[in-house]
């Protein structure tokens, strides 16, 4: 077989032709997306359908949504960025706004919707979380706090009337599970994914008075308590109080089914375990809101700031005040959004009026909640550019601790050691 | 295609023109023109696919380029330097060694057992071979949740059975382990790997001359010196190609051992296809991602240049 010269030419020349006309096309220039985590969970779709259809009702406007597994949103708005396929908005957990702030499509709402008009309508705490840099660059739909929560029928199985204000006394209910309730993780920390053993230590460190990272960006694990803290959750670990290879949905599995005492979570441990449990509304008075246990009776419990963004990327449907993009995020922050879809959530919502809205004031689990987790405190490892590297680092060394490769006094030593190495690299 | 001499009419000058489309050099340039065709997709490919990103991650991998420096940096051999005093990603080195060393010995070696066993004559031995090719043929992910369970702390049937057997009091968390997550990931390569290499030296077997065999059996040979003085001289040729292309696929290998271990605990199951992946997107530091990644390319050449150059004497 043989061809000629000008057959050749022309077959080349189509070839390429097809090759450019079949470059993925460009979205149209007024489509609205919305990557979403939230969307990705089986249970919580309706939800954000819910508001799909509320908005396109209101407006006119459909807002396409893109699902997305929690652990690989980052991923994909990363990738995205590369690819230049960034979708309208995305949906963030509050921990990831300092690494996707660096991007340079990310709007300022302080522009785009109007400082004013965000502080008029949002607490400036609340608001902090989606600030970065001194701009408002993402907005606030959901809000709470990372803290202990207690399953009180697994509780009364191992026959302890309330849940333990110390450390001390928490071992020992600890220890009454775990003879008591067979086949049980009296204690579901989570002890597999870095995107969450950060968050469980963090919980620890402060309650033997300690701290990871200070506000000015200065290393300080490396000392008694934070120690302490990771001896204390390696003899856990010894015990069989706690186990190995658990993530969070792992975790609020177990709860769910009355195979664990407790475990860390946000207000959303209400909602997974009314599915995880397949009991509905009859799980409600599973779930009880305690007070992390501290090192002695009196000291102050803490838990972690947590809450759900939008963030919104540049683009024609986010171009300008009226844009659809901007639309979309207004309509997030309408009471109609605020006082449906954070509580179906079992999340308090964002906006001044809603929080002081009867149904939330009046709400008997955010009531529990808020006396039991009080004022949180900023994750001290999510506010950092380095975020993911950090978490990485404490995830890798508590491991080591947990599964007897290292003494905690050695890796707390080495923590500190990469974790000041990374600040120092660009924190 | 056959071509016509045309006759012009013009004299003897122009009788020996063949066609009036007759194109320089011939038949031969036309024929080297539908092989640019043929090898133009595969080319393009290959450009776009593996040229092209390997030449860009080979100009990154002396940059800074991470999330606090959205727009890449050059900075020479820093991330070279960074790797060398890593003793994190100087671990990954060591742990990819032991996995490439384990999961290509124990699928050669289990390997050549079963091409062994399935070179008898025996009762059932066509479909004995034709089932022994379903770890080769399942999804690689699937193979690994396979294991996933087998291994699992709370469910696995590995813990059932012990637990029933009375070998252990309590389920332990095989993946959890360093030696134990380090198993797992190599029983699970050399499960699926153990039907492409039993292929191989079963179709060197089969050229093995019989009487030969028979021969030496006359002889006085027992079955192990069968196997030391006439197989496995035989199957040389063989065994080289198996296990170069073992090395190179087990240095290359990412879905089974992130799908079963993630690199975890800790960074036991951490090789460099694991490292690279970590590094570019969990920590999002491309530059060494690209630095890391050179040097992993740079281990897998010594075995590819061997293979190609085995592969090119022989043609």
């Amino acid at each position: 077989m043989s061809i000629s010269r000008r057959s050749f030419n022309l077959m080349m020349a189509s070839g390429a032709t097809a090759a450019m006309m079949a470059r993925p096309g460009l979205a149209a220039a007024t489509d609205v997306s919305f990557l979403s985590f939230t969307y990705a969970e089986d249970p919580n779709r309706p939800h954000v359908q819910a508001l799909l259809d509320g908005f396109k009702a209101k407006s006119g406007i459909a807002v396409e949504p893109i699902g997305s597994a929690w652990g690989d949103v980052q991923k994909n708005v990363l990738l995205r960025e590369r690819s230049r396929t960034l979708p309208t908005t995305a949906q963030l957990s509050e921990r990831w706004l300092p690494a996707m702030s660096k991007l340079p499509e990310v709007v300022n709402l302080d522009d785009a919707i109007g400082r004013d008009v965000l502080e008029a309508a949002i607490d400036p705490k609340v608001l902090a979380m989606g600030q970065a840099g001194g701009k408002t660059l993402a907005l606030p739909l959901i809000t709470g706090s990372i803290g202990m929560v207690a399953n009180k029928e697994v509780l009364e199985k191992a026959g302890v009337g309330a849940p333990p204000e110390t450390l001390d006394d928490f071992r020992k209910v600890l220890v009454a599970i775990r003879d008591k309730v067979p086949n049980s993780v009296p204690f579901a920390a989570a002890t597999k994914n870095p995107n969450s053993i950060p968050l469980d230590f963090m919980i620890m460190v402060w309650a033997h008075g300690g701290r990871i990272i200070t506000e000015e960006g200065k290393v300080v694990v490396n000392s008694d308590a934070a120690k302490a803290a990771l001896g204390l959750m390696t003899d856990f670990m010894k015990d069989r109080l706690i186990a190995p290879e658990l993530d969070r949905p792992d975790s609020r599995r177990l709860f769910a089914q009355g195979a664990s005492g407790f475990y860390f979570d946000a207000p959303q441990a209400l909602s997974f375990a009314r599915t995880l449990s397949g009991r509905g509304n009859q799980a409600d008075g599973m779930v009880l809101p305690m007070k992390t246990p501290v090192l002695k009776a009196g000291d102050t419990a803490h838990s972690i700031q947590w809450g759900h963004l939008v963030i919104a990327f540049k683009g024609a449907a986010t171009d300008g005040k009226d844009a659809a993009g901007i639309e979309w995020l207004k309509y997030l922050m309408s009471d109609e959004v605020q006082l449906s879809f954070p509580p179906s959530l079992s999340a308090l919502p964002v906006t001044k009026t809603a929080v002081a809205s009867p149904k939330v004031q009046n709400d008997p689990f955010f009531k529990a909640w808020a006396n039991a987790t009080g004022v949180p405190l900023t994750n001290e490892v999510g506010v950092w550019g380095n975020a993911p590297e950090l978490s990485t680092i404490i995830s890798e060394e508590v491991q080591a601790s947990l599964l007897g490769q290292k003494k905690p006094d050695a890796a707390i030593g080495s923590m500190a050691e990469r974790l000041e190495a990374s600040m120092a690299k660009g924190g | 295609m056959a071509f016509a001499v045309q006759d012009s009419g013009k004299g003897p000058a122009a009788a020996l023109r063949v066609s009036p489309h007759a194109e320089r050099g011939g038949l031969k340039a036309r024929e080297r023109r539908v092989g640019w065709l043929f090898l133009a997709p595969a080319l393009i490919a290959f450009v776009a696919v593996i040229l092209v990103p390997f030449l860009r991650a080979l100009g990154l991998a002396f940059t800074r380029y991470d999330l606090q420096t959205p727009v890449p940096e050059f900075i020479g051999l820093g991330n070279f330097h960074a790797i060398l005093t890593s003793p994190e990603i100087l671990g990954s080195f060591v742990t990819t060694a032991i996995y490439v060393v384990l999961a290509t010995a124990g699928s050669v070696l289990l390997g050549l057992s079963w091409a062994l066993i399935l070179n008898q004559p025996f009762r059932g031995r066509a479909a004995l071979r034709a089932m022994s090719l379903i770890p080769w043929v399942l999804p690689s992910t699937v193979t690994a949740f396979v294991w996933g369970w087998i291994f699992n702390s709370r469910f696995g049937v590995l813990n059932a059975l012990l637990t029933s057997l009375g070998v252990i009091d309590y389920p332990t968390a095989w993946l959890s382990t360093s030696g134990g997550a380090m198993t797992a990931i190599v029983i699970t390569k050399v499960w699926f790997s153990v039907p492409l290499f039993m292929s191989f030296f079963l179709a060197g077997l089969q050229s093995l001359d019989k009487e030969q065999l028979e021969a030496a059996r006359v002889d006085g040979a027992h079955n192990l010196a069968l196997l030391r003085d006439h197989i496995l001289p035989h199957l040389k040729p063989v065994m080289l190609v198996v296990i170069v292309l073992g090395v190179i696929g087990n240095l290359q290998h990412f879905d089974t051992i992130f799908a079963l271990t993630g690199g975890g605990p800790v960074r036991a199951t951490s090789v460099l296809s694991i490292e690279v992946y970590r590094r570019a997107f969990d920590q999002w530091d491309i530059g060494m991602a690209s630095a890391v990644g050179l040097l992993w390319v740079a281990t897998i050449l010594p075995a590819a240049w061997f293979y190609l150059r085995h592969l090119l004497k022989g043609a």
